[in-house]
């Protein structure tokens, strides 16, 4: 379980990014309700990560997003981020 | 300064700007000016500074421009006119904005409880009229949280092509861009405000998770809007990244694309239009509507063109170069004496060459000063908001006349206007308005008009502050100067000497003190802030029509054109623009007056005679007028006086050191300068000079000197 801090700006990105990339190689779920703003470069993270679990085959989930994270993905054009279970293909 | 720091500065002025564009295009509007371009650019005005506070996060300050843009937008869509009654509350809205701009700087507070029943005027203002953008904009906010988001790439489809045109904008975050403060988040949650945004995201250059650098952008963003949205509107987005964040606009529906960046609009416009008119082919269904396109182009000519090309420059860097032309003209003058003391001749090639170096420095100094120049419009947009204030208190009904925006000064004295003339107007509304009951009384329109003028008379800036009002009442003034033991009870004063005595320390003629005015710091911290100016101030005044303030500055307090005299061993230097003629007056001219004046006759007319090394208390007798020469100086009231030197050096431009800020102020002196041979020069106060002796006359001598 991974939490995601309330502000995700240009600070926030590289201690996520490092956090997944720890986090590799096991299936995650990333909790998303305490987010207040998300900026572009976090999304970029998020967007990254899950292609990499997609391609190693592990499970890659956001739950529980606030209404701020929810908002951002859908802002920025990738609302499937908050939503939906990615399911191992 | 933090980088942040400095954007938010940047931001700041820039909201100076368009805050006082805001309300000048209202201003027009309510004088019946404005036209459609006029709406225009009061709305981008306040879009402008709503889409720095979103990016800022001043909630507050964006909620509060929402609507009043709204309204505005209704205006500009022709659902609301442009009535008095409409554009005075959009006046007043503008207050709220410029406080809520204040707040966000730190400097003063919002008052809530004003800017929301603000808030809720304007809205009131566009719920009956126009419901469309606030139902659209509600619409595109309340798009399911969970769910779908539209997420297009296909811009194949003919069919929605042909029957919208579309604004496509594809936008890629540069890697500076970020680190600057901005966000994506940001410029796509202001697009989304703009109308009914399509967003959709191209991840296809974000690599895999390893080699991702997570400063780095890799996505980019396309998005469709309306044709309906302006192009300067999406333009004005993007205003402070500029190319930190590439933007590339296209009218989807034509073929020919618009540039990248704002260059050269006009011909990508024409291209365009070109494109349109030429495509007849049903296919590609180049749809827009030339009437978009040419509003288009109409929007983006007319402000770019206006603007014409600045730089931002700090002030000190200009203050220093200042400093270093007055060096120069100092250095200049000290190597002309040098020349002219060994004695070359006129014809030598040195002597020519200095001549021209003097022309050139002339010309340096001109063009340097002419940088600090500023239209006194900077002090004067303040105004309008001060008296509907003081409007509002008072209870009358004020209209602010403002004349000669365009004047130049220096800015040193222009940042030195703006209290005199607050305290002006304050006093102008206060005591020399009536109430709108008293002036249907007496047969006046109920409105009071107070104007406030500024223009170029010799080589001074005046400004002048008038009102329709009832005039000074002189029995009063009279009546408290007695009271308050500034004149004898038996004095004999003139109409104008009365009417001075407002300007006296501690005279306060409101008999009730109210909070606007009257707080006995009166017209005498006018008077005095405007003489530290080296400027006077006088007052012309007719009971039942109304008074006139009139103060005079120097244009600039850096350079001064002047005659150096000498008196008693002295040299001294009398500003050009105060002096009339120059003369060597015939012993029967002079005629004694009383024990120790005199009066010159010069064509007809006596003029009194002042000796100024005796006025400045450098001798004790004057000297014989046969023996010195005379300058007939004017005083700003139109008075001739004849100043008598011991004799004049010459002409010449002189640099003007504050002996305030040196040492301290000395009545009769205005400043001082350093001259060729490097000693210094005391610059004279005419005006004080005259003033002081003409007051003394009945005094004796002794004390006088």
């Amino acid at each position: 379980m991974l939490r995601l801090s309330p502000v995700l700006d240009l600070g926030a990105a590289a201690p996520l990014w490092r956090g997944l990339c720890e986090a590799r190689g096991a299936a995650i779920e990333i909790d998303a309700s305490q987010v207040e703003r998300i900026g572009g470069l976090c999304l970029q993270v998020l967007l990254a990560a899950r292609t990499q679990w997609r391609a190693d085959g592990r499970s890659f989930a956001i739950v529980q997003p606030s209404a701020a994270f929810a908002d951002g993905v859908r802002l920025m054009a990738a609302a499937d981020l908050a939503p939906q279970q990615e399911d191992v293909q | 300064m933090d980088p942040m720091d400095a954007i938010k500065a940047t931001y700041f002025q820039e909201c100076d700007e368009l805050l006082a564009s805001l309300e000048e295009g209202l201003l027009a509007l309510e004088a019946g000016e404005g036209d459609s371009d006029t709406i225009n650019a009061v709305f981008r005005a306040v879009h402008s500074v709503k889409g720095g506070a979103g990016a800022f996060g001043f909630d507050r300050m964006v909620e509060f421009a929402h609507v009043f843009e709204t309204a505005l937008d209704a205006m500009r869509a022709g659902k609301l006119d442009p009535e008095p009654e409409v554009v005075k509350l959009m006046l007043r809205a503008t207050d709220v904005l410029v406080d809520h701009v204040q707040a966000a700087k730190g400097e003063g507070a919002v008052d809530e409880g004003r800017a929301a029943a603000m808030a809720d005027d304007l809205a009131a203002l566009t719920s009956s009229e126009a419901p469309k953008p606030a139902a659209s904009e509600a619409a595109a906010a309340t798009t399911d949280e969970w769910g779908f988001a539209p997420l297009k790439f296909d811009f194949g489809d003919e069919a929605s092509a042909a029957s919208e045109a579309k604004w496509r904008l594809v936008m890629r975050p540069a890697p500076q861009m970020y680190a600057k403060g901005h966000d994506a988040a940001l410029f796509l949650r202001e697009l989304a405000r703009l109308g009914d945004a399509q967003v959709s995201l191209d991840a296809s250059a974000l690599p895999d998770l390893e080699s991702l650098q997570p400063e780095t952008p890799y996505l980019a963003w396309t998005v469709e809007l309306p044709a309906s949205v302006e192009e300067a509107a999406i333009r004005d987005v993007f205003d402070f990244v500029g190319e930190d964040c590439p933007i590339e606009l296209t009218l989807e529906g034509g073929e020919a694309p618009a540039a990248p960046s704002a260059e050269a609009p006009a011909a990508d416009m024409q291209a365009l239009l070109q494109a349109v008119q030429d495509e007849s082919s049903p296919e590609t269904s180049a749809t827009v509507p030339p009437a978009a396109a040419e509003k288009g182009s109409a929007d983006k000519g007319a402000p770019k063109g206006a603007q014409g090309a600045t730089i931002r420059v700090d002030l000190e860097r200009v203050d220093r170069l200042i400093d270093l032309v007055g060096e120069l003209v100092i250095n200049q003058a000290m190597l002309a004496q040098r020349v002219a003391e060994s004695e070359l001749a006129c014809s030598s090639s040195v002597a020519i060459g200095l001549d021209e170096l003097e022309q050139l420095t002339r010309e340096i100094q001109d063009s340097v000063m002419a940088i600090r120049a500023q239209p006194v419009k900077s002090v004067f947009q303040r105004m309008p908001r001060l008296v509907r204030e003081i409007a509002g208190a008072t209870g009358k009904q004020v209209r602010l006349v403002m004349e000669g925006e365009g004047t130049e000064v220096d800015k040193t004295v222009i940042e030195r206007l703006s209290d005199p003339i607050t305290h002006m107007l304050r006093n102008a509304i206060d005591h020399g308005l009536e109430t709108p009951e008293e002036r249907a009384a007496a047969g006046k329109p109920e409105e009071g008009a107070v104007r406030l003028a500024a223009l170029h008379r010799s080589g001074r800036i005046v400004i002048e502050v008038s009102d329709d009002g009832k005039g000074i009442n002189r029995p009063r003034v009279r009546d408290i100067a007695v009271e308050k033991g500034l004149i004898a009870a038996d004095a004999n004063l003139t109409d104008d000497e009365i009417d001075n005595l407002i300007f006296l320390p501690g005279f306060s003629t409101a008999s009730s003190v109210s909070n606007i005015s009257g707080r006995g710091v009166g017209m005498d911290v006018v008077k005095r802030s405007i003489q530290a100016l080296g400027g006077r101030i006088s007052i012309a005044s007719q009971p039942g029509k109304g008074s006139v303030f009139t103060l005079s500055l120097p244009l600039t307090l850096a350079v001064l054109d002047g005659m150096v005299i000498s008196a008693s061993g002295q040299t001294l230097v009398a500003p050009l623009t105060a002096i009339v003629e120059t003369l060597r007056p015939k012993p029967e001219d002079v005629r004694a007056l009383g024990p120790a004046g005199a009066v010159l006759a010069v064509r007809g007319a006596h003029v009194p005679l002042i000796d100024v090394g005796v006025a400045l208390g450098l001798r004790h007798a004057p000297i014989d007028p046969d023996h010195g020469v005379v300058l007939l100086v004017e005083s700003e009231g139109g008075g001739r006086s004849a100043l008598v030197a011991d004799e004049i050096q010459g002409q010449r431009q002189v640099v003007i050191k504050s002996l305030e800020a040196n040492y301290q102020r000395v009545d009769g002196i205005a400043a001082a300068t350093i001259l060729g041979d490097g000693r210094v020069a005391l610059i004279l106060d005419v005006e004080a000079v005259v003033e002081k002796r003409l007051n003394e006359r009945h005094a004796p001598l002794a004390k006088a000197s």
